[in-house]
């Protein structure tokens, strides 16, 4: 009955932790570029012996394209294919996010909300307009024509499943994930850049919802589990009658 | 044995019986989960309880990420590391490492056909057979599988666990238990009774 106990317990604390990544993700399913995430359960067991219930191996982010869809920020940006914005904040650490919801700061640069600033890209002062084409190429226009304000690049890993996420949308580099790899889009096969649009989560509240009813179901499933052992415990201990 | 005893194994065999039932529900979302199975034998010295694998495969879901492999049919993924002790899984939630090896949750490499790890480019291309190639149609490494299995990119097993029966289980097994229980206290009752009365002069 204690090993009932502890394998049911192990269910409700794994159905918990389940919840709170669906959370998590519908939380996050209006922000631009944002990539759901999903619990891993295994078996608990030690070889040769019997399980003792189940254990989260962690969580992996699901990089799939989300929907692209026309926005009406002044720099949005949204890529069509695989990597990242790089984009810098004020103490210099580089992020990665596929987030491209960008404005003018003063300074010229495009930056995000957190007021990280997207590499590549200087526009001059007294720009009118501006328009990133799909190769990266930003042109800035003026009253006596178009000059170029830089260029954006993307950065690419070796094994993207190994970025951490820094909350959002945001990601960062590790050891596991390889350093960054710059490529330039709008290549036959590569990524493109798409001026105007915005990337949606790639998170779909429908199957978020189901996942919820199903991690609900099994919370409680294992709860009635508990519930079990513990009456077959209160039968046993009142084997001795008077 | 005397029907204490018979009372007293069954008890035991439902108590076994609610751990399996327990464990498989635990288990419900893990991964390729093959569930246990509680088989009660009859024996002389009481009710006994086996724990056996019931070989029940889950359901292949739709997952997209380019990694994922489910197996349909019998076979099943050889992971471990290279030269090391290598074991036998169904659960195909692998990563691509930086140098080109797949990984399981638990840190397991793919390991190939001849027991090398398996090596294979960001844009593989995982046919039914199990073999792995470039997108231009050059074979880097073949999956084993048996004959007659097939192996399914983007897609995952789910794990085998029959959550209702599995309920069903930990009502019988809670059930089982009481019955058993009575017993006991009514074959106590009639001890306590021939103990007590029986013997008493009035």
């Amino acid at each position: 009955m204690e090993r009932a106990l502890l394998a049911a317990a192990s269910g409700m604390a794994a159905q918990q932790q389940n919840l709170d990544t669906i959370a998590d993700d519908l939380a996050n399913a209006d922000v631009a570029g944002f990539k759901g995430s999903m619990q891993i359960f295994g078996e608990l067991a030690a070889p040769g012996s019997p399980g003792a219930g189940t254990v989260s191996l962690g969580t992996r982010v699901l990089l799939a394209q989300g929907k692209l869809e026309r926005a009406g920020g002044p720099c949005d940006l949204a890529i069509d294919g695989p990597g990242f914005f790089t984009v810098i904040d004020a103490s210099g650490r580089r992020a990665y996010t596929r987030d491209g919801s960008f404005a003018r700061a003063a300074d010229g640069s495009l930056r995000n909300a957190a007021n990280q600033r997207l590499e590549g890209v200087r526009i001059p002062a007294g720009a009118l307009s501006l328009r990133v084409l799909e190769n990266g190429v930003v042109q800035a226009a003026f009253a006596n024509g178009t000059r170029a304000a830089g260029r954006v690049r993307l950065a690419e890993f070796d094994a993207p499943d190994r970025l951490r996420n820094v909350g959002g949308a945001l990601f960062e580099a590790t050891p596991d994930s390889g350093p960054a790899r710059e490529v330039v889009p709008g290549g036959s096969d590569g990524p493109k850049l798409r001026f105007g649009m915005l990337e949606r989560s790639n998170v779909s509240i429908v199957e978020a919802m189901m996942r919820i009813l199903t991690a609900q179901r099994a919370y409680e499933a294992n709860a009635k589990g508990v519930q079990a052992a513990d009456e077959m415990l209160r039968i046993a201990n009142n084997l001795q009658r008077g | 044995m005397d029907g204490i005893g018979w009372a007293a194994s069954a008890m035991v065999a439902a108590r076994a019986r609610l751990d399996v039932a327990s464990e498989n529900l635990a288990n419900v979302s893990s991964g390729a989960f093959v569930p246990l199975r509680a088989r009660a034998v009859l024996t002389p010295g009481g009710v006994a309880v086996f724990r056996e694998r019931v070989g029940l495969h889950g359901a292949l879901e739709r997952t997209g990420r380019p990694f994922d492999l489910g197996i349909v049919g019998a076979g099943s993924f050889t992971v471990g590391a290279p030269g090391g002790s290598a074991t036998q899984t169904r659960d195909g939630r692998f990563v691509r490492e930086r140098d080109g090896t797949l990984r399981d949750p638990r840190g397991r490499m793919l390991l190939a056909a001849g027991g090398a790890p398996l090596r294979v480019p960001e844009d593989a291309r995982f046919a039914e057979d199990g073999t792995v190639s470039t997108p231009q149609g050059r074979t880097v490494a073949r999956i084993a599988l048996p004959h007659g299995s097939s192996l399914h990119a983007g897609f995952l097993e789910s794990g085998g666990v029959d959550a209702i029966a599995q309920m069903i289980d930990v009502l019988a097994a809670e059930r089982g238990f009481e019955s058993a229980q009575k017993v006991v206290t009514a074959i106590d009752g009639t001890r306590e009774k021939s103990a007590s009365d029986v013997a008493r002069i009035r």
